[in-house]
């Protein structure tokens, strides 16, 4: 007997991220999932926003397979953070959001930044309940990651290049990265910054400051 | 890369809609892909393979049919299907304001249970 399913498989984690979603949108939480492969410095990027936040409220969900060293550097700054190991898996889904929920301050958070597991392929696939997703590339990476691996790309809001201050010793060309980057998502709003220096950090902020404050 | 993940959402699904529907075995399961949704055919299949033991799919066999990338161009207003995981620009025109109608699915149509 043939019985009709017409289910997408992501389905059930798509509805967990609905219902985050709905708790941060209650909350008047404002939402960037983080995304970058090993090593590009998604903490380094939040520990330079935490400096820089001023009267903005941040909290972290941290995600790595393994370890809290990223959590133990975000507690320096005073700022709610939650640990989550995932223990093997290479992304965040909806579902490990949604058990950490009630371990964060929402009240007293105005962006939440959930750093996903560094891999520039698995953590694009998953909605966790996210306004915006945000992605990292440190022009190490090199100028051919933008076709090599598009759908983050096309997935993204917001494109951080970070590392600037390395291109005079690397070969990466950033005008190609932009370039390939926009065809792939030609709405992508791209922030050169070094996490090293601090330069482009204010840009980046002011520009989350103003986006946290329409959308909340 | 998470192949595994999404053999366990679908052997969840499958064998959920088995309890519901009091059926005790899974023949088959027809599923559509899109060729630019990062799932590997045969992975998905290693993947579930491996997985489907404890479930009434355990004799289940996969039929998967990939779905090519289609677009629509607001340029040239043309729409197009091309063999291509990822397109940059129309291939009518070469313009980028396209956006994708398929080729992004991951949706289980229907299976045969006993």
């Amino acid at each position: 007997m043939k019985v009709k399913v017409a289910t997408k498989i992501l389905e059930a984690n798509d509805r967990i991220a609905l219902e985050n979603r709905k708790v941060f949108d209650r909350a008047g939480v404002f939402v960037v999932n983080l995304m970058s492969g090993p090593g590009a410095g998604k903490t380094s990027l939040l520990e330079k926003t935490l400096s820089g936040r001023g009267d903005l409220r941040i909290g972290v969900i941290e995600g790595d397979i393994a370890g809290s060293d990223d959590a133990e550097r975000i507690e320096k700054f005073g700022a709610p953070v939650v640990q989550i190991n995932t223990g093997g898996a290479c992304h965040l889904d909806a579902n490990m959001i949604s058990e950490v929920l009630g371990d964060l301050p929402m009240d007293a958070i105005d962006v939440l930044f959930i750093e996903n597991v560094g891999n520039l392929v698995c953590p694009a696939e998953f909605k966790v309940g996210e306004d915006m997703k945000v992605m990292l590339l440190s022009i190490a990476e090199g100028h051919d990651k933008p076709l090599k691996y598009p759908l983050m790309f096309q997935e993204s809001s917001v494109l951080i290049l970070n590392k600037i201050d390395l291109a005079p010793y690397t070969d990466a060309d950033i005008g190609k990265i932009k370039r390939d980057a926009l065809s792939l998502n030609p709405g992508l709003q791209i922030f050169e910054v070094s996490c090293r220096t601090g330069e482009g950090i204010s840009e980046w902020i002011g520009w989350l400051r103003k986006r946290s404050r329409t959308s909340s | 890369m998470h192949e595994a993940s999404i053999a366990a959402s679908l052997l969840e699904i499958v064998s959920g809609q088995c309890r519901k529907g009091g059926y005790s075995r899974v023949e088959s399961i027809n599923l559509k892909v899109g060729r630019a949704s990062g799932i590997m055919k045969d992975a998905l299949i290693f993947a579930f393979d491996a997985m489907k033991e404890d479930s009434p799919a355990k004799e289940a066999l996969l039929h998967i049919e990939e779905v090519p990338v289609t677009g629509l161009c607001a340029d040239c207003n043309s729409t197009f299907t091309t063999e291509q995981e990822y397109i940059l620009s129309c291939p009518s025109c070469g313009g980028s304001s396209f956006r994708m109608t398929a080729g992004r699915e991951l949706d289980i149509i229907d299976m045969e249970v006993s």
